[in-house]
């Protein structure tokens, strides 16, 4: 199973970016910033105020990607799938519309905040924005390397006529009881394509053998060395 | 690609525990949606669920614990390098809010991690386990994986393991969301007012068929399609064209390498929603341009599983194929006119090898199965 990798983008405690721009890894501990309207789409976004917070990071984290690959822009929907693995998921939203259900016996219970109770429903916030029509889905697993949402997007491909995932995490800082040593607070995403756009390029070409994954031939140990080898040996065709 | 059948499927509903309780109380037409017991619902726009009996957590537990015991326990021996798709859209969400309420810390077993572990443990398996979280086609989704796994190869075995429970934080959720009906929801019925909610824990064990005659295993039927698309449409509403339901049929068809006119039946989602039911008739009509097959819906009898929805349904739909029969449609007094008489109150007799199960969701999903029957 291979794929071209032809986007990144994020949201880290490192900030918001692309991989096109940058060549630092940025997926670190700390502090994460959910980014404003301003960060991220030009235009005033009446929805993006709705959103819950992993929402916002994880839309983020799709638009820069999709920008970086240079199809942010789209007439038609087009059949992209989004593949999001989350340790967390959307646990912060449901403390947060909890608040809202105690008080009063759930007489002030938020419809708004109870839409975001779902984790998958930012994917469907990303769909609507960017016409994506493949299959969506948040994945739970444990994975100290972040790498199961890519193995998992690559296996889509394979086994679907999808010409596209975009495969990624996304996970907010937990409630301190249940955090770990290696959370990566933020989201990012890698598109991964069947074919090659050759006006735009490709970081290289990620492969699943068996469990184990490979980009260009060397044999990835977790997310953040293969960010790092994304960002550190891309060479682009000039546009 | 290889042959994908269903040897084993356990199941927990409030008709009762394992598949024949379930079928003959579809069947007879029953419903257990009543008056909820487990917390006051006199803020909410309905009183009404359909719950489980006798499923009480344990001490500082869950009530999907018992639920898990009681799934094991039907299903038996699984072989142990089987790999775990779960799908539950909240997990343990009673201990969520218990910890919360009480000003308690968060026990790890609120993190989806933490329960596939604890079912992949009570199952002996030595894959640590997957959750799909896909709003209400989570289950659908995760068959279809289960299903492609088997097909290209990858596995022998997938256990797909679906549950959700009844809790006031959902409850309270589609209340405000105005979704709830505050009687006994009628699905694809002119005069539906929204859906009740329901729990179910549902196990079911795919093989290919090359290891299920090794294992002289008998085979309930085969999932012989899938799909899954994304209407891009809203967060929370339907496509009105259902366009997303379309390609997501669409692509279960081509995978089962049918035509839609091979469908003998649809076990549709029918929530009792207005938007939801509509937009499935919607798309059912252009699927089925010649003519829609007998249609029905479950949700009417046991409420609206969620995450275990669509495992439910596929279990119902391999005793429908076998019995060449669909259970009635409960509430659906008066069924919508798009349906073309073919969505009824009563049992329906079918002819033919192929039935189409779908499922929609939050986040715009879309997913479809094509379930085939085992040749008698």
């Amino acid at each position: 199973m291979k794929a071209l990798i032809t986007g990144i983008g994020w949201v880290t405690p490192a900030g918001c970016g692309q991989g096109r721009q940058t060549e630092e890894q940025p997926l670190q501990p700390g502090a994460l910033q959910i980014p404003t309207r301003k960060q991220i789409f030009p235009k005033i976004d009446r929805r993006f105020g709705r959103l819950d917070d992993l929402s916002r990071i994880g839309l983020a984290a799709v638009t820069f990607c999709l920008r970086d690959a240079g199809i942010e822009d789209w007439q038609q929907k087009r059949p992209l799938g989004i593949v999001a693995a989350s340790r967390y998921g959307c646990l912060q939203t449901d403390l947060e519309y909890l608040e809202t259900l105690i008080p009063q016996q759930g007489k002030l219970a938020s419809p708004n905040l109870f839409a975001y109770t779902l984790p998958n429903c930012f994917l469907g916030e990303a769909a609507l924005r960017f016409g994506l029509t493949g299959n969506s889905m948040i994945i739970n697993r444990q994975d100290s390397g972040y790498l199961t949402a890519l193995k998992t997007g690559l296996e889509e491909l394979t086994w679907s006529a999808q010409p596209g995932v975009l495969a990624g995490i996304v996970d907010l800082a937990p409630a301190a009881e249940l955090a770990r040593q290696d959370d990566l607070p933020g989201s990012l995403f890698l598109l991964l394509e069947k074919a090659s756009r050759t006006e735009r390029g490709s970081y290289g070409e990620l492969e699943l053998q068996a469990d184990a994954l490979f980009f260009n031939t060397d044999r990835v140990v977790n997310l953040s060395q293969l960010v790092a080898n994304c960002l550190k040996g891309k060479k682009f065709p000039a546009l | 690609m290889n042959a994908v059948v269903i040897n084993k499927i356990a199941c927990v509903t409030a008709l009762g525990d394992g598949v024949q309780s379930l079928w003959q109380g579809l069947v007879d037409g029953r419903s257990v949606i009543a008056p909820l017991r487990h917390f006051c619902t006199e803020n909410y726009v309905s009183s009404l669920a359909a719950g489980i009996n006798n499923l009480a957590a344990p001490s500082g537990g869950s009530r999907l614990d018992p639920l898990l015991e009681r799934l094991a326990s039907q299903l038996g021996e699984v072989p142990a390098d089987t790999p775990l798709l779960v799908a539950s859209t909240k997990g343990e969400i009673d201990r969520f809010e218990t910890a919360r309420r009480a000003g308690e810390p968060l026990p790890q077993s609120v993190l989806f991690e933490s329960l596939v572990q604890k079912i992949a443990r009570r199952f002996g398996l030595r894959d640590p386990g997957m959750n799909i979280n896909a709003a209400c086609a989570s289950s659908t989704i995760a068959i279809a994986r289960g299903a492609a796994l088997i097909a290209r190869g990858q596995a022998e075995s997938v256990l797909v393991y679906a549950a959700d429970i009844l809790s006031e934080f959902v409850f309270s959720g589609f209340s405000a969301l105005q979704a709830l009906s505050p009687v006994a929801c009628k699905p694809f019925d002119r005069n539906r007012q929204g859906l009740n909610l329901g729990e179910a824990g549902v196990a079911i064990l795919l093989m290919s068929e090359d290891c299920a005659q090794q294992q002289k295993l008998a085979s309930l039927a085969r999932i012989a399609g899938w799909g899954a698309a994304n209407d891009a449409h809203h967060v929370t509403a339907p496509a009105r064209d259902g366009c997303g339901l379309i390609l997501a049929c669409q692509a279960a068809l081509d995978k089962a390498e049918i035509v839609s006119a091979q469908i003998a039946a649809i076990n549709a989602h029918g929530t009792g929603t207005l938007y939801n039911d509509a937009m499935e008739l919607t798309a059912f009509n252009q699927l089925f341009a010649e003519g829609l097959p007998p249609l029905h819906g479950i949700k009417g009898s046991l409420g609206h599983c969620l995450g275990a929805a669509g495992a439910l349904e596929v279990a119902v739909a391999a005793c429908a194929l076998r019995e060449q029969q669909i259970p009635g449609t409960v509430g659906c007094d008066q069924p919508e006119e798009a349906g073309q008489g073919q969505v009824s109150l009563a049992a329906q007799q079918i002819s033919g090898d192929y039935l189409l199960c779908t499922n929609s969701g939050f986040g715009g999903i879309n997913a479809a199965l094509v379930l085939q029957r085992e040749a008698l």
